[in-house]
């Protein structure tokens, strides 16, 4: 890696440009698949697509020097969440669910909200003034994030593992076959 | 000596309330009741002769209506002609009740008839009380209710309901000429009583329309030209009625009211001599008529209005004494030829003299008081009729009117020819129904025989013999102008003769040539024998010009009532239906429409809004944002 | 170098995507995969909140770690009904499951 960097460095290309390129590019990329994932007409493709979208989002994390949940992101969501998708998909057996196109009008209702709301988003976005701090700081390491964990939002992480033991039996018990 | 002569009315009056109301319970006492209450009359009656003759007269009794300035007071009149009047009539109607007892043994409604007799008893003797036109008219009407009454008796009988409503209607048509007549004596003379009548003398046109009007009133009464038309018919009641109302008494009232005004019509010499021919036309016509009549009833009733024209001419020219003499002889000749008819119905149970003959060997008593009766109507001296017959005779000659003397005699001539057709038709020759005759029993003959006696004698007190005791009798207290008394022998003996050829005549056509004469005599003059015979077709004339008539205009007037106004009230009613459906059909539609269309727009509304439960969670998370997407829009454009 | 407002347009752009697909996949699965693109999304506005506010906690890094947890669990239990469902209907297209349409 450092010596294709070198070698971009040494065609002019400085640390930033490509560091800044490569995160569009990305960024482009897991846009891309997302919208695949809510137009795939295969629900098998769409769960591949999603865990491309979610692998981009990692990378994304990465530029935000969020290098833990990065890699979280990957062994949790990809890992577990997208193995469930899959899972439940092989077990129910419609793979091929037809096209979107057959329902022009709500398509095209839905279309139309999420365009709105993105412009929506985006207005409120470019109009507001973000507090910006220098990237002085340096990023937060790991040790610090465990340690605050375990201290300081010690209750929150009791609360989780006891969301994930509900969600775990609550699984079972839904999942459960029934009698006959 | 007290007044009771206007207690005299009281006691039949008396009679007919008890056996009204409790007739069903006295049953055979009503006869009782009646008789005894006619003969309290009779009693009080001639005690009011002496009394009159004691030299008392009229007075009142009360006053009765105050009208403004005048005041109507009710009294009594007793004056010869009144006295004269009420001892007749009451000895007749006694001797007439006592008869009924025997002829209407049998009838259902005895008490009834007992009523209605004392009834009219008590009308006709209040008439001859009356002093002024009010009184006179109330009784009037009342002798005129007790007529139809006593015809129509037998009313289950259709002919005697519609003889009874003749009658009655025939005399109103004279009774509204009276009562115009009282109108206009009350407008132009201001009174009503009898006794003011003297001073009217001065003619004055006016009077003379009111004297000829109440001649109207009194030709309806005593069944004169024209409106004799329901004397026949009045037969259709019981024979004593016949005797009582249509001989002697009522039928007397109108001969008796001309008599009472005599002053008026005396003054009003139109009036007067219109009387004496509309009595001289009538005379004739009826004895025409008689002559070739087949029922016993009819011929006598017939024989009725003669006599009663007969009077008429009496009076009309001038002989107040004549008139009324030939009133009372026969009253009395005539009560006793409906009794004696009567017996003779009574026994045979036919009225058709073609179905008679030989009673006379049956019956003795019937057949010889007939007999006596029918020489006193043909005035074959010395029978009363002979003696008033003559008085009137002379009369018309005397003031000098020889064309009704002509038609007087004339008349006689037929009365006698026609009354012994009808003797030798009933009493002799072979017997021709099959029914045996047998006697009366004595209720019924002891009558007959008083009524001979006074028909045979009650002519002498007006005769020579008596020194014309009844002329001078009834001219006592009214002034007017004397007549001479001599007999006139001329006159005598014309009449006696043309009476006895009349007799001569029936004997011949009747007993000698047994019946054979007269049917060739039909066969001949066909045509004139059925005019006559059906009474010159007068009833039918009536019929077309004055009943069909009025039927019509009735039954147009029900129609009118019918379709008119009850189609009025129904077009109401039907209009009403016509609302009702209206607004029924209203309510239903329009109301009931409105309610179900806001029933049925509430299920489109909610059949529209159906679409928004779609089940889908999409879409309602559609919707959820949409919504927050304009709510951010809002605030992002107002913000 | 890469301002905060393009991240956050990043987020934005796949909160809309997913927002897409919630309203329009037929597939009970697929919907769910959308929703997890919603988490995504809000889990990069957090981190970049976190980044650019200079605080030194950490905060938003952890916020989204419990995010990613809570997904997981949602999405455990939303996969269980998933099955649930596929065994009494025999599909899983909501479209066909409608028992609560009227």
């Amino acid at each position: 890696m450092s010596g294709l960097i070198h070698l971009l460095n040494n065609y002019g290309l400085s640390h930033e440009v490509i560091i800044k390129a490569t995160f569009y590019f990305i960024a482009g990329l897991t846009l891309l698949f997302a919208l695949f994932v809510v137009l795939s007409r295969n629900i098998f493709h769409v769960a591949v697509y999603l865990a491309a979208t979610l692998v981009g989002i990692a990378c994304i994390y990465l530029y935000l020097d969020a290098e833990f949940l990065a890699v979280v992101q990957v062994l949790i969501y990809v890992g577990a969440i997208v193995t469930l998708f899959i899972f439940t998909i092989m077990l129910t057996a419609d793979i091929d669910t037809g096209s979107i196109r057959g329902m022009i009008r709500r398509v095209s209702a839905s279309a139309l909200v999420s365009l709105a709301l993105f412009f929506i988003l985006i207005k409120v976005i470019t109009m507001t003034t973000w507090k910006v701090v220098l990237p002085g700081n340096a990023p937060i390491s790991l040790s610090e994030l465990g340690k605050s964990l375990m201290l300081n939002y010690a209750l929150p992480f009791e609360v989780i593992s006891l969301i994930s033991l509900a969600a775990l039996i609550g699984a079972i018990v839904i999942g459960k076959a029934e009698k006959r | 000596m007290v007044n009771l002569a206007h207690l005299i009315p009281v006691f039949p009056l008396i009679a007919f309330v008890i056996n009204i109301l409790f007739g069903h319970r006295v049953r055979r006492y009503s006869a009782l009741v009646s008789i005894l209450s006619s003969t309290v009359s009779l009693c009080l009656s001639i005690y009011t002769f002496v009394w009159f003759l004691k030299g008392q007269g009229s007075y009142t009794l009360f006053t009765w209506l105050i009208l403004g300035g005048t005041s109507l007071n009710i009294g009594v009149i007793v004056d010869p002609l009144t006295c004269m009047m009420l001892v007749v009539v009451s000895t007749i109607g006694t001797l007439i009740q006592i008869y009924s007892i025997g002829y209407m043994k049998d009838d259902v409604r005895f008490p009834r008839f007992f009523a209605y007799m004392s009834l009219f008893m008590s009308s006709m003797l209040g008439l001859l009380l009356a002093d002024n036109f009010v009184t006179l008219y109330i009784f009037w009407e009342g002798v005129g209710l007790c007529s139809y009454l006593l015809i129509s008796f037998w009313f289950e009988r259709a002919s005697a309901a519609r003889a009874g409503m003749k009658a009655f209607i025939t005399t109103r048509i004279g009774d509204t000429g009276l009562l115009i007549g009282i109108f206009i004596l009350i407008f132009s003379a201001h009174t009503v009583y009898f006794s003011d009548l003297a001073n009217l003398s001065d003619a004055s046109p006016l009077l003379t329309v009111a004297a000829l009007l109440i001649f109207c009133g009194a030709a309806g009464k005593s069944a004169q030209f024209p409106l004799h038309v329901w004397l026949p018919d009045a037969m259709e009641g019981p024979t004593p009625v016949s005797a009582l109302i249509h001989a002697a008494t009522m039928v007397a009232a109108g001969v008796y009211l001309v008599a009472r005004c005599f002053i008026l019509f005396s003054a009003h010499a139109p009036a007067l001599i219109w009387v004496a021919y509309i009595g001289g036309i009538t005379a004739i016509f009826a004895a025409s008529i008689a002559t070739v009549s087949n029922d016993i009833k009819r011929i006598l009733a017939y024989s009725t209005i003669s006599q009663l024209g007969f009077m008429m001419i009496g009076l009309g020219v001038g002989g107040y004494s004549a008139g009324t003499f030939h009133l009372m002889t026969h009253a009395f000749f005539k009560a006793l030829l409906f009794l004696c008819a009567g017996s003779v119905i009574h026994s045979i149970h036919t009225q058709d003299i073609q179905k008679m003959g030989g009673i006379f060997r049956k019956m003795k008593v019937t057949g010889l008081t007939f007999v006596i009766a029918s020489l006193a109507i043909s005035g074959i001296p010395p029978f009363s009729g002979f003696w008033s017959k003559d008085e009137i005779l002379s009369e018309v000659l005397r003031n000098g009117h020889p064309f009704l003397f002509v038609i007087a005699m004339v008349t006689s001539l037929l009365t006698a020819f026609y009354m012994f057709r009808l003797i030798f038709l009933v009493l002799f020759g072979k017997p021709r129904s099959e029914i045996h005759p047998h006697e009366s029993p004595k209720v019924m003959t002891v009558p007959l025989g008083i009524l001979a006696v006074f028909a045979i004698f009650v002519g002498l007190v007006g005769s020579p013999f008596m020194n014309h005791a009844f002329q001078n009798f009834i001219y006592l207290g009214q002034s007017h102008k004397s007549e001479s008394m001599e007999p006139d022998y001329l006159v005598m003996v014309l009449s006696t003769l043309l009476a006895s050829m009349g007799i001569g005549i029936a004997y011949l056509l009747y007993v000698m040539n047994k019946n054979i004469l007269p049917q060739r005599i039909r066969r001949h003059f066909t045509l004139l024998y059925n005019i006559v015979y059906n009474k010159y077709y007068i009833d039918e004339i009536y019929d077309f010009l004055f009943i069909k008539p009025s039927i019509r205009l009735s039954r147009f007037a029900s129609e009118f009532d019918l379709g008119v106004i009850d189609g009025a009230v129904n077009g109401i009613a039907w209009i009403f239906v016509i609302l009702s459906k209206i607004s029924s059909w209203i309510d239903r539609n329009i109301v009931d429409g409105a309610v179900n269309m806001t029933a049925r727009i509430v299920g489109l509304f909610s059949l529209a809004l159906r679409r928004a439960q779609t089940g889908y969670i999409q879409t309602y998370l559609l919707i959820a944002f949409f919504g927050l997407v304009i709510i951010i829009f809002i605030k992002l454009i107002g913000g | 170098m890469i301002p905060q407002s393009h991240f956050l347009l990043l987020g934005a752009s796949l909160f809309s995507i997913g927002i897409f697909g919630v309203l329009t996949r037929r597939n009970a699965i697929g919907i769910l995969m959308s929703i997890e693109l919603i988490l995504n999304a809000a889990n990069i506005n957090l981190i970049t909140f976190d980044k650019f506010s200079g605080n030194p906690d950490g905060l938003g890094q952890i916020f989204a770690l419990f995010v990613i947890a809570i997904a997981a669990a949602s999405a455990v239990v939303g996969l269980c009904l998933v099955i649930s469902i596929y065994r009494n209907s025999k599909t899983i297209l909501i479209n066909k499951i409608n028992l609560m349409k009227w």
